[in-house]
């Protein structure tokens, strides 16, 4: 009744407001998730299996539990390595493949930009098995020893995140004017001087986001991990599929790996979320 | 020809092939330049290492007879023909073969339920937060956060949440709202394809509101105060102006989604473990089980060449259909 009554402008403005609470809406439902993550690692397993909360309560009870139920330590000092030493190299080597791409027409530079997308045509299944046997073969006649090392798996992943770094670092280098570059040389610089000292500094926030990106995306991975370590490289995500598969019923200190897990991914793409944002979405408007 | 003005260009193009060629011009004369390959030899070596040689390398063994007996050989393993794909594909004797088409319904099912589930909610959520309001830019901060809890545990968080008598889900949908009388079992049977759908759904729909948010953004926005002048309402205007201008976007997420959705592993193994069951069953957990805990690994090669070549089909049919929207780069 009312509602007919109403002005076109009030109506407009109770249409806002109603659009405005379904944000929020959608917005906590995205993020109930999280909490309930959150809010179950700080409650106590008698409590989670029989479904009573007590919110009002915390205690980190399963954190300590956790840690001493698994090596916990090993899987997120094995992670935090391998993760890093591989986005750090995943980054310097897209940093400069990103730039030849960026800036210079060569033979070779549309087959090269074709076979970096094609990679992630392979299903990892299909590369595993050979990538192991690869691995068995360099200890037999070379003496390297790459399976279960930390040394293995960065090399690993540093091929894994590589492609998906160049396309992330041609966009920000496209973004960084010619002028500067034509300058540095009219300076005297070399071509190579002037990417080094002039375009990288320039280019350090795309640097940044590449490096969180490919850090993402190594934390993540499980299934070349589950297969090339027994246990001196493994990392979180095998801690926690042991965790399932020997403590399951342990949901509370499960709820805590879980937020240990997550936490050093939240706080790296906090960090850099900014230029995080920006490289994904030159990379996908610009294709 | 007959323009005099063109005669001395015709001229110097019949004499140089006389003479040698005048000198050229400074910015021709400077040899070719090797510094493009110094910069990307290092990507291309691993690249080469990590994923051409060992793709040929499963390319090679999904011709060969590879199992736990020939393993010692490696790729000296006597060769099979074509024998490994036709008993996954038609050999009703062979146990994986039913294995192996389950699994390919089940991966379909899962990519299509997951890629237009994360597009279709992630869009309505970017028009939502493309809305001016207060609090918009920590709305659309804390939007992203379901999409940087890592795989594992987001499988982990919602194999709990998914519990029939004690997860949060069954108590919300009956003990508190009502909104079914009975309570389901996600875990078990037919609804495990739900379990890892909405939860792969709920993971990938951060980056598609990002993507589109970034993409409504760049829309003219006189565009569609034109057509809001005109009289077009607000559907018409989404469906005329707002749906064709992210059409390369679109493409963009279809083309990656698929792919990244047709190659899911972590979520399905880590809530189920290495088997996920009939109606979870997909294909790289089917996969990775024949080789690795079956040891049937030239079966296994196999099946990962197939789902490599249905990616490849995938991505000429999205050329076929999304080709205009490529931008020349």
């Amino acid at each position: 009744m009312t509602a007919i009554t109403l002005s076109p402008r009030a109506r407009k403005r109770i249409v806002a407001r109603g659009l405005d609470a379904l944000t929020w809406l959608v917005l906590a439902l995205m993020l109930a998730p999280v909490f309930w993550l959150v809010a179950s690692s700080l409650q106590n397993d008698g409590q989670l299996a029989r479904g009573s909360y007590d919110l009002l309560h915390p205690t980190f009870q399963a954190f300590r539990d956790m840690w001493k139920t698994i090596d916990f330590e090993r899987y997120l000092i094995n992670s935090a390595i391998i993760c890093t030493v591989a986005a750090l190299l995943a980054t310097a080597f897209a940093s400069t493949a990103g730039y030849a791409l960026a800036r210079f027409r060569f033979r070779g530079a549309k087959p090269f930009g074709l076979a970096v997308i094609g990679t992630q045509l392979i299903p990892g299944s299909m590369f595993l098995l050979p990538v192991f046997i690869g691995f068995l073969w360099l200890k037999q006649h070379v003496g390297i020893t790459l399976f279960d090392t930390r040394l293995g798996m960065i090399l690993v992943y540093t091929a894994f995140f590589t492609p998906v770094a160049i396309y992330f670092m041609r966009s920000f280098f496209q973004a960084i004017p010619r002028d500067l570059e034509e300058a540095a040389q009219v300076d005297g610089c070399t071509q190579f001087s002037a990417f080094v000292r002039i375009i990288l500094p320039s280019a350090a926030p795309g640097l940044v986001a590449t490096f969180v990106y490919a850090f993402l995306f190594a934390w993540d991975e499980l299934l070349f991990v589950a297969a090339l370590t027994e246990h001196n490289a493994e990392t979180l995500p095998l801690g926690i599929r042991l965790f399932i598969g020997n403590y399951s019923q342990y949901y509370g200190q499960l709820m805590a790996a879980g937020v240990i897990s997550t936490i050093p991914v939240v706080v790296a793409f906090f960090a850099a979320q900014r230029w995080l944002v920006r490289g994904i979405t030159a990379g996908a408007v610009k294709g | 020809m007959s323009t005099p003005t063109l005669q001395p260009e015709v001229r110097a193009e019949v004499t140089t092939t006389n003479r040698p060629p005048r000198p050229p011009s400074p910015r021709r004369r400077k040899r070719p330049n090797r510094l493009p390959y110094a910069l990307i030899a290092p990507a291309l070596v691993v690249m080469v290492l990590i994923h051409v040689l060992p793709a040929i390398g499963g390319l090679v063994l999904s011709f060969k007879k590879f199992n736990i007996f020939t393993f010692r050989e490696l790729f000296g393993a006597p060769w099979n023909g074509l024998e490994n794909y036709r008993s996954i594909l038609l050999d009703t004797d062979n146990p994986l073969h039913s294995g192996f088409w389950g699994a390919v319904v089940n991966t379909v099912q899962y990519t299509f339920w997951t890629v237009s589930g994360t597009l279709v909610l992630g869009l309505a959520v970017a028009l939502l937060l493309n809305r001016k309001m207060r609090g918009q830019r920590v709305a659309r901060t804390l939007m992203l956060v379901p999409w940087i809890v890592p795989s594992y545990v987001v499988a982990v968080l919602w194999s709990f949440m998914w519990q029939s008598d004690v997860g949060i889900i069954n108590k919300v949908l009956v003990d508190y709202t009502h909104l079914l009388g009975h309570r389901p079992i996600w875990l078990l049977g037919p609804n495990t394809m739900w379990a890892i759908v909405i939860p792969s759904i709920w993971r990938g729909m951060p980056l598609a509101i990002l993507i589109f948010l970034a993409g409504l953004a760049a829309q003219p926005q006189e565009l569609h105060e034109a057509a809001a002048i005109d009289g077009a309402g607000p559907w018409r205007r989404f469906r005329f102006i707002t749906l064709p201008l992210l059409r390369p976007l679109i493409g963009v997420q279809l083309l990656f989604g698929v792919i990244y959705a047709a190659y899911q592993y972590a979520i399905p193994t880590v809530m189920f473990g290495s088997n996920p069951g009939p109606d979870a069953d997909l294909m790289m957990t089917f996969i990775v089980r024949q080789s690795f805990s079956n040891s049937l690994y030239g079966l296994g090669a196999a099946a990962s060449t197939m789902l490599m070549l249905a990616m490849l089909a995938w991505v000429a049919v999205w050329y076929r259909a999304f080709r205009r929207d490529l931008e020349v780069t």
